[in-house]
């Protein structure tokens, strides 16, 4: 391209300048001397010859400027020395320079952080070769496919392989004389080979291979202690020995996206799989989706299935990055999507308040220089020119305030990288800088270089030349004070919004901590038992046991854990027939098997009837409780108990007792249903989680329950944990949200109430003759008061009224992310918010007051 | 003829009388002003002081390229030569000097 090449030549000049005067001198001699030759050939003397010539070429000064000219890039050499300008101007004022790049450097780290977390956890491509030619196949709607309709697909052979997996696998680890409970990713023989997943150590898994593993680089570094020979070493899992065939990456990320992080992948009938297709080369999503149809149309006849049409809602999703997200949209993206951009829109903001710090601080600075800059403007300096030194300060601000941001983020996102976030789920999140993280830094550089100097450098620069010129020009008139009363006014807006915000995810918090779920976590424990060789059997003793533990003052088994959306309760819709007549009730409700002493652990109180109790046992006639949103939805106002409940498929069970409602799988839920049924009159399931109430504090229980639990069976994973640390994970979106949002506002707000400060105490200064003045004249302090408070009301009343309207509407949409007690438009917050700020800008104007009355009419008259 | 008797250049077209000069081979400065001069039957005078920084600046368009050699009177000068891309140029800038002329005297035989 010609124009890059120029470029180019007028680049490779910069390093040549010194050589290109000297050609430029030597090529000026000769051609005046090949002319004074040619002239003494007519008949000139040789010193009249010469001396024509050099008369005839003229000024070789101005013509080697001219030719220079013609090489330089003058625009980036004027950069150069405004940036040393700007340099030197700033470390005049270090104090100030280094708030103003501090403040930028907090808030550009925050918001480029979240953009990190948010772009690795939605929009990473996952580790696999040439991730554009594979694609997960699946019905709308529904991931999981039997594998049996997988074989059928794979069996026609129409792409360059299948491969299936399944995420969502507990495998018991023996290790030793006890067993833990993994994380395992159960993956098609086929898996590696279609994938092309890249390992660091060993191999791949390869076709026709049974009971091998590869394993994570966390699983090899934490729980196989990074041993050396790891290479061909058996696992026992699930009772069957699996030998580890390789290593994967530390930067593993698996194709289901979202940080998701297994512990291992192992070869085992997986079950139901999610479905991925390599796509021969060059075949396009569409090509390929036509290519199925028919043979969807196959599938759909063979195996019918009443969950899904593969013919009408056969979909092929792409496995990364946008396009996934595109098509996702609808399932569970949503939300996170909208969490993430609340957070960078938060934290933008923060952004954008202290960039009016520094717009303000610059243009206090440039109206102060005004004289200087209309002295350079007649002198025939272009404002151009001038405008383009003023920026040069504002961009040597924000790439010093960027570049601290980015460190800022290298240290936060190491420190997170890796992390196992404490929920259910393994979820890991690999962090690295990357050119995305660079482009979106360029960009915040740019957009706070012209926001916090495009205001300031055309202001000062339009002052006309002859106000400034004139003695007394250093005032600035109304129109500067009124850009900065602005500036502030923005802010003080912007901050009751991110205060609102702030407020009500702290409220959120408040009221997800006080947990006011309808049971009582203190003093339980929750020990989740995994695959015993003989459940019935473990279960039993296990209970007795636990019973037999001094401390413990009631245990009893579950099935479900509530309020843990990954091990949850059943969610049966079937009819329900009140008193097993003809009215049928279709409602979706929770159902959990428990223990007789189940709400006794829990602290939930039976309202009416009784709780199950040991003669609730297999064989004898079935009974059940229900909630008290159930009972009263299926009963009215009457007494439910000892009425009949008919279940589907005819199984009549009596009611016994109403329980008081508590959350079964959100915080969020309301009017949720739940069923619960005796434990021991349910299909025995190969896990359990027991609940236990201790008398003391559960910390010290911990230990004793998990020893005794696993002595029992090493073959069955035990985990205890007491149950605030297990439930920490429910309330980990309220956490960080609260700890963001809450910092933001109160940083946004400190920013804002500086702001307010700077703009009274910097008029309170211009204003100090017409102070003097009026104290001389007879102004009583109260009257300079009015004066000084009066324009910090102005000032924060119109911000703040700005600032409300704009939070009412803004706050609005959060509800999604909020527990239905804290209402978003709830007044009280507003209140709350608009005394937090009164508060702050009262402090904010306390010291220009103080300053303002301390005027002395005698000296702010010999001032200047 | 005095040189400041000589037409003043029309704008633009000094590029064009170097392009066109260095299309039959490398010449160093002095010959260009020269032949020039020549060409126009001392019709067309370049002005030494602007030829330089018109040479410098198809330099770094791409248009020639200059190296030092020895003239004919055996003295180091500084020979410019057309590139490939200048003589493209050329073609290009002749093409549209032709037209403007044409143009120019046809406006002038019958407006």
């Amino acid at each position: 391209m010609a124009l890059w090449k120029e470029i180019g030549n007028r680049l490779s000049y910069l390093f040549r300048r010194s050589r290109f005067d000297r050609e430029f001198e030597e090529e000026m001699r000769f051609h005046i001397q090949a002319r004074a030759k040619e002239l003494e050939q007519s008949g000139l003397a040789a010193v009249d010859a010469t001396r024509k010539a050099r008369r005839e070429f003229g000024s070789t000064l101005r013509s080697r400027e001219d030719t220079r000219s013609a090489w330089q890039m003058r625009w980036i050499e004027d950069l150069a020395s405004d940036l040393r300008y700007a340099a030197r101007a700033l470390r005049r004022n270090p104090a100030l320079a280094l708030a103003a790049i501090g403040s930028l450097a907090l808030g550009i780290g925050a918001n480029t952080t979240i953009f990190s977390i948010a772009k690795e956890a939605l929009f990473s491509e996952p580790s696999c070769r040439d991730p554009q030619s594979l694609v997960e196949i699946s019905t709308r709607g529904n991931g999981w496919v039997p594998m049996t309709q997988y074989r059928f697909l794979e069996d026609a052979h129409i792409f360059d392989g299948l491969a299936g997996m399944n995420i969502g696998m507990v495998v018991n680890w023996r290790n030793g004389n006890r067993s833990y409970r993994l994380a395992g990713t159960r993956v098609t023989d086929s898996f590696f080979p279609v994938t092309g997943i890249p390992v660091a150590m060993g191999r791949p898994i390869e076709r026709g291979e049974l009971n091998v593993a590869v394993v994570t680089y966390g699983f090899w570094k934490k729980r196989l202690a990074g041993d050396p020979n790891v290479l061909g070493r058996t696992l026992v899992l699930d009772s069957k020995p699996f030998t580890v065939v390789g290593v994967l990456p530390r930067d593993h990320r698996m194709l289901a996206g979202f940080g998701f992080t297994p512990d291992l992948y192992l070869t085992k009938d997986p079950g139901e799989v999610m479905l991925y297709a390599r796509l021969p080369q060059g075949m396009t999503r569409q090509a390929a989706y036509t290519r199925l149809r028919p043979i969807c149309r196959d599938l759909d006849r063979v195996y019918p299935d009443v969950n899904r049409k593969w013919s009408q809602e056969l979909q092929l999703t792409a496995i990364g990055g946008m396009d996934r997200l595109q098509q996702d949209a609808g399932r569970q993206t949503i939300p996170i999507l909208a969490f993430f951009a609340m957070l960078v829109i938060v934290t933008a903001i923060v952004v954008l308040i202290a960039c009016a710090n520094v717009s303000s601080l610059l243009l206090a600075r440039a109206l102060t220089r005004s004289r200087e800059l209309a002295i350079r403007m007649s002198l025939g300096g272009s404002r151009n020119r001038l405008v383009r030194q003023l920026l040069a300060e504002s961009m040597l601000l924000a790439l010093l305030g960027t570049s601290a941001g980015l460190l800022l983020n290298l240290w936060l996102t190491r420190s997170l990288s890796g992390f196992h976030i404490p929920t259910p789920l393994p979820i890991e999140l690999i962090l690295q800088p990357d050119r995305m993280l660079l482009a979106y830094s360029a960009i915040i550089a740019f957009v706070v270089t012209l926001a916090t100097g495009l205001l300031p450098a055309l202001k000062a620069t339009r002052a006309g030349i002859g106000g400034a010129l004139k003695e007394g020009g250093l005032q600035t008139g109304p129109a500067g004070s009124w850009l900065r009363s602005a500036l502030v006014i923005g802010q003080l807006a912007v901050s009751i919004v991110l205060l609102s915000t702030g407020l009500l995810f702290l409220r959120n918090l408040i009221q997800a901590t006080s947990f006011n779920a309808g049971f009582d976590t203190t003093n339980t424990i929750v020990a989740t038992v995994q695959g015993p060789s003989d459940p019935p059997k473990f279960f039993e003793t296990a209970l007795a046991r636990l019973r037999d533990i001094p401390g413990i003052e009631a245990a009893s088994p579950a099935y479900a854990l509530p309020l843990n959306p990954f091990l949850a309760f059943g969610r049966p819709s079937g009819p329900l027939r009140p008193d097993a007549g003809a009215r049928e009730v279709r409602i979706e409700y929770n159902f959990n098997a428990v223990g007789p002493d189940y709400f006794r652990v829990m602290g939930i109180p039976i309202l009416q009837g009784r709780a199950f109790v040991d003669a609730d046992r297999a064989g004898a006639p079935e009974t059940v409780i229900l909630n008290q949103n159930l009972a009263r939805r299926l009963f009215g106002n009457t007494n439910p108990v000892g009425r009949i409940l008919r279940f589907p498929g005819n199984r009549d069970s009596r009611i016994v007792g109403v329980a008081r409602n508590s959350k079964y799988v959100t915080l969020g839920e309301e009017n949720a249903m739940a069923v619960y049924a005796p434990f021991a009159q349910q299909t025995v399931r190969g896990y359990a989680h027991f609940f236990v109430r201790t008398r003391g504090a559960p910390e010290t229980m911990v230990r004793r329950i998990d020893e005794t639990l696993s002595a029992l069976d090493p073959v069955a994973a035990v985990e205890t944990r007491s149950m605030g640390e297990l439930f920490f994970g429910a309330l980990l979106p309220s956490r960080v949200a609260a700890m963001i949002l809450g910092a933001m506002a109160l940083f946004g707000l400190m920013l804002a109430s500086i702001g307010l400060y700077g703009v009274l105490l910097y008029s309170t200064q211009q204003r100090t003759r017409e102070i003097g003045i009026r104290v001389a004249l007879g102004a009583t302090p109260g009257n300079v008061l009015t004066m000084v408070t009066g324009q910090s009301l102005r000032l924060v009343a119109t911000g703040m009224a700005i600032g409300l309207a704009l939070a009412v509407v803004a706050v609005r949409p959060l509800s999604m992310f909020l527990v239905p007690e804290v209402h978003p438009t709830d007044p009280l917050n507003f209140v709350a918010v608009a005394c937090v700020l009164a508060l702050v800008a009262g402090l904010a104007t306390v010291a220009p007051t103080a300053r303002a009355l301390r005027v002395d009419p005698a000296v702010a008259l010999r001032h200047e | 003829m005095e040189p400041n008797s000589s037409p003043e250049l029309l704008p633009g077209t000094l590029y064009l009388l170097i392009l066109r000069t260095l299309s039959h081979g490398p010449l160093h400065g002095y010959a260009i002003v020269k032949r020039i001069k020549e060409a126009s039957r001392e019709g067309l005078q370049v002005e030494d002081g602007s030829l330089y920084p018109a040479l410098n600046r198809m330099l770094v368009k791409g248009w020639l390229a200059a190296e030092w050699g020895v003239s004919e009177n055996n003295r180091k000068a500084r020979f410019y030569r057309l590139t490939p891309e200048g003589r493209r140029q050329l073609d290009k800038e002749a093409g549209e000097f032709d037209r403007l002329v044409r143009a120019i005297q046809l406006v002038m035989r019958t407006a």
